[in-house]
């Protein structure tokens, strides 16, 4: 009689545990797609906020203002680099106070000097200022061409997992992936106008496949890393580390090398920082961007990197539509409408999300 | 001191199995008053932990209540995969 009952609580045991499994996987599927959406925030504020107040000024057909007499190196290359650490900046001040006010501080400063601190300290340099710079080149020198080239960072993501955190990559894992690239390359693919094959296409090809590197770096490295560091705290480190390596680093080094000077570029991003009419959307930008990159890292730890990259993939889709909605409808741009092909390439990357999951799930009922 | 979740799978180096509440009473002392230190992001720490192979399930079962009780374990991989990146 005992025996019975024990075998009913275990029944009802392993009902329960199968129910709670599901609810995790479903809720790190959710994070993961999420992220893509409100990566389209982020691109949208940014992309409006560059249109306004003192940005007016630096992308003038002459550079006026505070850009007056910058090189051509400057306005394509340093200026890049400035509105990332405005967003960056924005969004380290953000994820600080946020990360305060839920009593994440004390282990923030004390996952600084650990190993997995450290590991999400490089993963932020080699995935944020790197890789962001290296697809700005790769933009300056090839056009628009490289925008598929950089959307291998979910199969390159699902590559590491795979090979350096021995996660699940099954043959219909794949297949999502390629279903997701394709179609990041169809919604990619409508922003072609401006293809250049002359001699520096090929370097600016290798640079946007150096910035898919970074990306898949970063998501499979900072997913990993987020399985022993608190992704409140992750996100923290990822914004300080972005915004200063930016803001002082890289703004420092192109300026040197655009022949600008350092003052320059200190003198343009203190004055893009302090410029209210544009840096409360940049601001807005980064809160998006805090939320953005933890819940990438968060799917990632909770699906391993193959499935919450390929699900992160929506970004391609969900970039142009949040700039639909905030830069063409709320602030009356025009440009910003989606073609056709973009709402087929959305359809066409929920397939292959769909295929993913499916796949990975099937891949860990078997396993157990 | 270490940060609460590598404190959390350092102690899983000792090769015992535990539960999420044998955690926490092990790490009450030091940790207690840690926002994260609540059930809910304690059980989803030990569950990404477990979806990332630094510890497995040992056993499961339900208490008084209904509610489910995992336990969790290392083997000697996955111990020295913690002790790779927690000192």
């Amino acid at each position: 009689m005992e025996n019975l009952a024990n075998s009913a609580a275990q029944q009802q045991a392993a009902v329960v545990k199968k129910a709670r499994d599901k609810h995790f996987w479903k809720k790190g599927v959710f994070i993961a797609i999420f992220s893509g959406f409100l990566y389209g925030g982020y691109t949208s504020f940014m992309t409006e906020g560059m249109m306004h107040g003192v940005w007016n000024d630096i992308y003038a057909e002459v550079p006026t203002g505070v850009a007056a007499g910058v090189s051509a190196f400057f306005i394509v290359y340093t200026v890049s680099a400035i509105g990332a650490a405005c967003v960056d900046i924005g969004s380290a001040i953000w994820s600080l106070f946020y990360g305060g006010c839920i009593g994440r501080l004390g282990d923030f400063k004390r996952t600084l000097g650990t190993k997995p601190g450290k590991i999400l300290i490089i993963a932020a340099i080699i995935g944020g200022p790197l890789a962001s710079t290296a697809y700005v080149i790769g933009l300056q020198m090839a056009g628009s061409i490289i925008v598929p080239i950089a959307a291998l960072n979910a199969a390159i993501g699902a590559i590491i997992g795979k090979f350096v955190f021995k996660q699940k990559l099954t043959g219909g894992m794949i297949l999502g992936i390629i279903i997701c690239f394709a179609a990041a390359v169809l919604i990619g693919s409508s922003s072609m106008t401006d293809l250049n094959f002359s001699g520096g296409a090929a370097l600016g090809c290798l640079a946007a496949f150096c910035a898919a590197i970074g990306w898949g770096i970063e998501g499979a490295v900072g997913g990993y890393a987020c399985c022993m560091v608190d992704t409140e705290i992750a996100i923290i480190i990822r914004q300080c580390t972005s915004g200063l390596v930016n803001g002082v680093v890289l703004v420092t080094i192109l300026s040197i090398l655009g022949g600008d000077g350092v003052g320059s570029g200190f003198k343009v991003l203190t004055a893009c920082l302090t410029d209210m009419p544009s840096m409360w959307m940049l601001f807005v930008a980064g809160v998006f961007s805090s939320w953005s990159f933890k819940f990438w890292y968060k799917g990632a730890s909770m699906c391993g990197a193959a499935l919450g990259m390929g699900c992160n993939g929506g970004y391609a889709f969900w970039g142009p539509f949040w700039c639909l909605i905030v830069c063409g409808l709320i602030f009356g741009h025009e440009g910003f409408m989606i073609p056709a092909v973009g709402w087929i390439g959305a359809i066409v990357m929920v397939a292959g999300i769909m295929i993913l999951a499916i796949s990975q799930n099937k891949a860990t009922q078997q396993q157990d | 001191m270490r940060p609460l979740f590598q404190e959390v799978l350092h102690l899983y180096t000792d090769g015992k199995e535990r539960s999420r509440a044998m955690v926490q009473d092990e790490l009450r002392d030091v940790y207690g008053n840690f926002r994260a230190f609540r059930d809910h992001e304690m059980d989803e720490a030990l569950h990404t932990a477990m979806s990332n192979g630094l510890i497995a399930e040992s056993h499961y079962e339900l208490d008084g209540e209904g509610k489910l009780v995992m336990y969790y374990q290392s083997d000697q991989d996955m111990i020295d995969l913690i002790n790779n990146y927690i000192k």
